[in-house]
Order: C-alpha cells, then structure tokens, then sequence
C-alpha cells in the first residue's frame, strides 16, 4: 500500500514539474542543466583495443569487428594510397573512429545548446546539438544529437544520469585506420560519462555503438577513455594521415 | 544507501514508475525521447552479464602474445618480470589454478552474475556480490561502510572491496589483492596493487572502468575499459573446475622455466607479426598517449631505444616500493587465522600461537622489544599459561621474547616429573623448543641461558600432539641458517616458516651461519608439498611467515620461482666465468627488486646476491637439504 501511495506522488509530482513550463522562470539550458562537467583538454589513454587504435593494424585485420561480406570486401580491398589520392585521408577521423584515435580534445560549450569537441589528431571538430538545429549531414563528423539522459533520484537528491549522444549523416569512413568501413547509413550512439577518481584524476569514458546496415553484421560496441589535463600544453595539432 | 534502495526501487519495474520516468526525462531535456530504446542508465548492476567480444577481441582468452605490452604503463620491473616470463610456467603445479584478480577477470570468456545482499530485517544494501565463472571467483563488494583490513591480512584474488555510489556509477576501492595479472603473458600486477572501478550501467550493457596504481610494476596508474552486455537468458553455466596435476612427469621441484634476458627466441614475433614498431610493443607510459605516434617515427631510433630496454638498465639497485605490513605503532595486533591459531604482530618477527584446553604452544617469541603487550594479548586468547614456545631459528627477532614469555609460562607436562630432580626449574616456565643449533647458536652468541631452547631435537622431525591437533616441527637443513624449522599445525592447518619465508625482502641467507640458496629452495618446496588449497589457489593451508603478512601457499610458490630464477641466473653468470663483482653489477634481480629489494639496512639485495653466489660458488659441504 505504501508503494502504491508513493508512485502516485511521483507521478503527481513529475506531472506538476511538466505543467509549470510558461508561468515560471525560463527553462534551463542545457549547458546549464549539465549532469557533470566534461569541458576542459582531454588526452586519449589508449590502453584497450591499442593494436587497433595506436598503430596501423596489418590489412585485412578487423579483429571484433563483426563485418557482413560487403564490409569484408571494402576492408580487404583497403589501399592506402588510393585514399590519399583521392584527398579522403581523414576516412578514418570520422565521427565514428575520432573518439578511438590516439588524440587530444578540447571540449567547450559553443553555446547554451552546443557542446563542441575538437581533436588536435586529424584537426577534427565534433558539434553536439542539444537543440533542434539540423546541420552537417554528409560531413565527417555528422549530425549529433545530445541529451542529458537522467535518472529520477530520490526527494532532494541531486539528479544523476549520462551525457548521451546519437550521431548520424556521417560521411562514408572507416572505423579503423585500415579500412574497416562504415556507410552513410550508420548510426553511432555514445554515453560521455565523467568519473573523478580519489587522487584527483578525472577521465572521460566514452561508450560508442556503431549500427550500420550496409557493412556489420553485428553492432561495433567498445568503450574508450580520456584523462583530463589541466591545459592545453600538449596540444599538438597533426593533419589527416592514412596510416600512422 | 539509502539512495541506492529508492534508486533500485524507483526502477524497479513498475509500469506506473516508467511512466514517471518518462515525465522526468521530458522535463529534463524538452526532448521527444520516442525511438530511444533500452533502459536508461542507472546504477542497478544486478543479473547475468558476460564480457562482450569486440573489444580486445583477441585478449579475452586470457593471454595475448608474448611481448605485447603496448598500451601498458610498465616500469622496469614489469617489463623485465614480462620479459622474463616462460609460458611454461603455467604448467607449474600452483600456476594451473591459479584464479583471476580485478579488473584482468572482467575479461575472462565466462558468465558474471551480479546480485545484492541485503539485511533481510532493515533491507538495507549491505553488500553487492560478484561472481565469475571462470576460477569460479566469488567478489564480495561492501556497501556498509566497514573499513578495510589491516595490512598484515590475507590477501585473495578478489581482494577486499568497498562500495558506494557515485553519480550514475557504482565506484569500488579494491586492496589486499594477490600477485596475479593484468594479461597472461607475463604482465603481472603484484600484490602491492591498488584499485578504483567505475561500473556505469547503459541499459543492458555496463561500461567498466578501472584505474590500477601498482608501485611495484607500474609506472603510472594503468586505466582502461571492458565492456559487460546482460545476459537475458539464465545462461546456466558457472563452473569452471580446476585441479592440479603433473603436466611434465619428472620434472624437479626446483625447475622454474625463464628467459635470461636478452635471449627470448620471441620477443620480437608479435612486432613482426603484426607490423608494429617493437618498441611500441614493449609497453610503457608513452605506449599509452599520442606522444607514440612521434617516438616511433624515427625506426633506427626506436630501435635502439627498444634494445636498450631488453635488459635491466645500468646503476644501483631499486629499493623496493612496497610497504610493510607489520604495524610499527608499539601495539601487539592480534588477528585470527584459522583453527586454533592467531598471529600476533607488532614485536619482530611475526608470533603464531596456538590455543585450545592445554596452554598456548607459540612459535617464536618476537624481538622482545615489547614482549608484555605479547603476554598480555595471549591472555585474551587463553587464560592458561604459555605451555611451549617452538623457535623456527635462533635470531634475534624470533628469540629476542623468550626470556619473559617463558617466564610467564609453565609447563605441566614436566612438573613433577623425573625431569624435576635434575632441574631445578623444570616446569616452572614454558618449555622453549628448537633443533639443536638454535640453542648452539644462542649459547655462542652469550644470550642469556633463561631463553635458551631447554627441548632440543636433532632428528629431521618432531612431534607433538597438544590443544587437540598434531603438530610437525620439520627442521629445514641449510635454508637461512643451519637451525632453521617450520611448523606445521596439522588440524588447523597452518604453516608457521620462519625465516625462510618472507613478504617483506629476500631471505636472510645467513651463509656463514649455515644458510644457502640450495636449502633455502629445497625448504621452499618442502612447505609447498605440504601445503593444499582449498580452491584455485586460495585458502586451505594458510602460512605465517617470519616477517610479513598472512598468506597461503600462492605466495610461497611465487617466492619459490623467483628464487629458483635468481638462483638461475647467477648459476648462469658464474658458468660462463663471471666474477663476484660482475654478478652483482648485472642486476640479477631487477624484476623483484621493486617489490623485496634493500638498498640500505640489515641485508641488502647486494647482500642477498652476493649469499646466492657464494653458495653456488662454494655449496654447503654438510647437512644436505630435504
């Protein structure tokens, strides 16, 4: 019974909280309403999948990367060369690979609605739309939606949850610096998560999804992690390569 | 906690509580949040989960190639441990079980199970249980807030953790882990490790992150990623058992299987392999960051440099970089090991005394420094006086308490006996046991003769059955000294060692007084045969050593190899001619100096190398080991 009473306050108070949007103060933005702060120089700490993310991995390598027979195809067709040729050496600098790569970010709110993320490795810029803007299709980095995805916490309690991200429109690239590919079709979904660790140190934890109908057979979910540093002193800002 | 238990409840799975979530969300974001599928994220970690396999694809069964070491924040110690390490030696006797420590076994190719443990009248969160099918591991996380053990505890392959959630994640503070790895290859994470996960739940899937601090093997803390998915279906399958066996017929106890450095037929295969920079292979700080991409541009450069990291590298000695657990603050601390045995710390050497309807049997009485805080902690243990003190050898830290502790003993085993009409004293003190050098020794060394052992043996074991259990008391020839015994309580199953087993530094290889690398190992081994665990590695026989922390017989064997591979490589050096000074300057112990080294102090690694060489040079002429 007790229960019982206690989901019906819930749901009388969340129904308040969603009526009360034009008679009090202006909605806050997300840049206000944001769960943790991941601004500031991020550097990669490449210590999972590393033969795949740090170095060049031999042609034909697509190790956890469920490929359909197209994406096999595509990945032992790779040619290096023929990319640079055709000026796409950033294939692998994609919204899908970019959080992967042995780089630097630097992450700053735009504005009220825009988180922007740079990477100093392949000069890359990443846009997270809070809002409803639609831009980027077809660019490297494509269209990200975000959201702070929030779980209810008990009565006072400050509210908890993830920075989630869904990106889509990307341009056709690779998920791995060898020619492991991706469609226009593909989907990539991230949580951003910030962990502060008892010595001071905070990381940046990105858990990715990539689903893509045309060449895996399987999502690609991996996680990778930034250390946060205190400035921008070891930004290094390197072009486009097709290997490493 | 409290926390937790609304968290847990609010999610819990009523269709009225997701409505409210979804008004929640929608709040929040102003966002239509149709087409989002999955739970959202939480902290609520319980259920079936295994390691998904695309990331580290090619490391989830365990090992990954030698020489693959990239991405890993090795110091010299764990490069050269790595480096040094033959696959064989999992064909060892204590390595074929040996079980899986935080975080290596969230990547292990098995089923885990999460579950909470609540009390069942307040429902309040006490602990969140964990376990994982491979080495079939059982991982208790604290929730209530209890602190952690002492140092001078047992440490177990899934340590002591504690819990408490942070934001979306559940944080856990792990210590008291044993030796074990960070990938089977030979990367190891020593016992001096430390460790902070991260488990952050997105729907079915849990992203673990953790961040090892290992001073002994790591030259910053080592962070990474696993990926967890829910199992949906109960997957039935939990066991994985694992007994010992003879893999290699014939093979000697004292065989340990290494490389020497400089001579592993495959350190470069996974370089060559893979088309790696070798020396990117070898692992290290910069292995990890983008500053790689700029070391190994230059190929003859990174060459060299990767030669140079093949072998220790010239200059001292390290000293090590472990703590010592034994508690400096002028107190006696008692801890319970098992049976009728507790381990007392604080004086010396470590005192194990055994209790039950006779009076407390001790073996070793400490330095003596503060030997009635000892009388009085054996007081609360039993209120029967000390019946019989059994020192395992006769220096000062194990002898130095026998005066008094005898004197605040009896034995009535002997008043009144005919032993009364020949000594005066007879029964009136504990009666002190020792093979005879202990006393020979002491008596050459004009310690006072109240403390001398007065029941002396000379054969190769001694017997006693006291407080309902047989005791063993085996003398060990030519280990560190001439005089040295272990103790074996049969019922209660504990191995008090002496001085031949340490956590703390090398063994005191006393060679003047007897002592040798040969008998040390023999003795090593000896304890080994007698030891058995009670699951993969773990518990079963439990071991006091000298000095140190409680163990069981997983870091025996480790003390044992490492020996067996010093001892190795000194043989090796003095083969091909190499004098006293230029085994000492080839830094024959540079993978375990970080964790037993000396520097400075009573007994030096050059000490210790220097005993190793000498007995090897010239090897005891008498009392040949067990």
């Amino acid at each position: 019974m007790r229960k019982r009473l206690a989901i019906s306050a819930l749901i009388l108070t969340t129904s308040l909280f969603a009526q009360r949007g034009g008679r009090g103060p202006a909605p806050r933005t997300p840049k206000d309403s944001a769960l943790y702060d991941i601004t500031g120089y991020w550097v990669a700490v490449v210590t999972e999948d590393w033969r795949y993310r740090i170095v060049t991995p031999k042609k034909g390598d697509t190790g956890g990367v469920t490929l359909n027979q197209a994406g096999r195809k595509i990945a032992d067709a790779w040619d290096p060369a023929k990319d640079e040729q055709a000026g796409e050496q950033c294939r692998s600098y994609g919204a899908a690979a970019i959080m992967n790569a042995p780089t630097r970010l630097h992450i700053t709110w735009q504005d009220d609605e825009t988180l922007k993320i740079e990477a100093d490795n392949g000069q890359q810029t990443r846009l997270l739309h809070f809002g409803s803007a639609e831009s980027g299709a077809g660019e490297w980095q494509g269209y990200s939606k975000a959201l702070w995805e929030i779980v209810p916490a008990g009565r006072g309690e400050k509210p908890i949850g993830s920075l989630k991200v869904i990106t889509t429109k990307m341009k056709p690239g690779y998920l791995r610096k060898n020619g492991i590919p991706y469609s226009v079709s593909a989907a990539l979904t991230e949580y951003l998560d910030r962990v502060n660790e008892p010595d001071g140190n905070a990381y940046l934890v990105v858990t990715s999804t990539v689903e893509d109908p045309v060449y895996l057979a399987q999502p690609f979910q991996s996680a990778s992690h930034f250390r946060k540093e205190p400035d921008g002193a070891h930004w290094k800002v390197r072009p486009c390569v097709t290997r490493w | 906690m409290v926390n937790a238990m609304k968290r847990s409840w609010i999610i819990g799975g009523s269709a009225a509580s997701l409505l409210a979530l979804g008004s929640f969300l929608a709040f929040g974001q102003g966002l239509d949040f149709s087409g989002h599928t999955g739970l959202p994220a939480g902290v609520d970690i319980s259920g079936s989960w295994y390691p998904l396999p695309f990331q580290d694809s090619g490391l989830i069964t365990a090992s990954g190639a030698l020489a693959e070491y990239g991405g890993i924040p090795l110091n010299e110690a764990g490069r050269l441990y790595a480096l040094a390490w033959h696959p064989s030696r999992i064909q060892g006797r204590q390595h074929q079980c040996m079980g899986y420590v935080p975080p290596y076994t969230y990547n292990q190719p098995g089923n885990l199970r999460f579950w909470e443990e609540r009390d069942p009248y307040t429902q309040r969160l006490v602990a969140i249980k964990q376990y994982w099918q491979i080495s079939e591991g059982t991982r208790t996380i604290w929730m209530d807030g209890r602190p952690h053990p002492p140092a001078y505890a047992q440490h177990t392959w899934a340590g002591f953790a504690t819990g408490q959630y942070d934001g979306n994640a559940l944080t856990v503070y792990t210590t008291h882990l044993k030796r074990g790895w960070i990938r089977a290859n030979g990367l190891a994470q020593s016992d001096e490790a430390t460790l902070v996960e991260h488990f952050i739940r997105h729907g079915d899937r849990i992203t673990y992150f953790s961040v090892v601090k290992d001073p002994v093997y790591l030259e910053e803390p080592f962070s990474r990623t696993y990926t967890l998915g829910r199992s949906i279906k109960e997957p039935d399958a939990w066991q994985y058992d694992c007994d010992d066996g003879e893999q290699i017929i014939g093979r000697p106890e004292d065989q340990v299987e290494s490389y020497f450095w400089g001579r592993h037929p495959f350190v470069r295969e996974f370089a060559t392999n893979n088309q790696i920079p070798f020396l990117a292979t070898l692992g290290g700080p910069v292995t990890m960051y983008p500053e790689l991409l700029d070391k190994v541009s230059d190929s003859a450069a990174a060459d060299r440099a990767a030669a140079a990291e093949l072998a220790p590298s010239a200059g001292p000695a390290h000293a090590s970089r472990a703590s010592d657990p034994t508690p400096t603050d002028g107190e006696i601390h008692v801890l319970p090991i098992q049976g009728n045995l507790s381990f007392l710390a604080g004086d010396g050497g470590n005192i194990a005394v055994q209790v039950g309807d006779e009076g407390p049997m001790l073996v070793n009485s400490g330095a003596g420094k503060i030997s009635d805080k000892v009388i009085a902690a054996i007081r609360k243990l039993s209120d029967k006086p000390i019946q019989f003190i059994v020192n395992t050898g006769f220096q000062a830290d194990f002898t130095g308490g026998n005066v008094k502790l005898r004197a605040a003993g009896s034995d009535p085993s002997v008043l009144g006996s005919f032993f009364s009409g020949q000594f005066v004293d007879a029964g009136k003190g504990a009666t002190i046991i020792g093979q005879q050098n202990v006393q020979n020794h002491l008596m050459a060394l004009k310690s006072p003769s109240q403390g001398w052992p007065s029941d002396t043996f000379v054969q190769a074991r001694r017997r006693k059955y006291h407080n309902g259990e047989a005791v063993e008391i085996f003398h060990m020839p030519n280990a560190v000294t001439d005089a040295d015994s272990i103790v074996h309580f049969r019922r209660s199953d504990v191995i008090a060692t002496g001085d031949i087993f340490s956590t703390v530094s090398y063994p005191h290889i006393d060679v003047k007084n007897g002592g040798s690398i040969q008998g040390e190992i023999a003795a090593l081994n000896f304890i080994l045969d007698r030891t058995v665990y009670k699951h993969d590695e773990e518990d079963g026989t439990m071991i006091v050593p000298g000095h140190g922390r409680i163990c069981d017989e997983w870091e025996v064997a480790e003390y044992r190899d490492m020996l067996v591979i010093i001892r190795d490589r000194v043989q090796d050096l003095i083969k091909s001619g190499a004098t006293r000074e230029k085994v000492l300057a080839s830094r024959v112990t540079a993978d375990y100096d970080d964790r037993f080294g000396a520097t400075s102090g009573p007994w030096t690694t050059d000490m210790f190398v220097e005993a190793v060489y000498n007995t090897l040079h010239d090897p005891p002429a008498r009392g040949s080991a067990k």
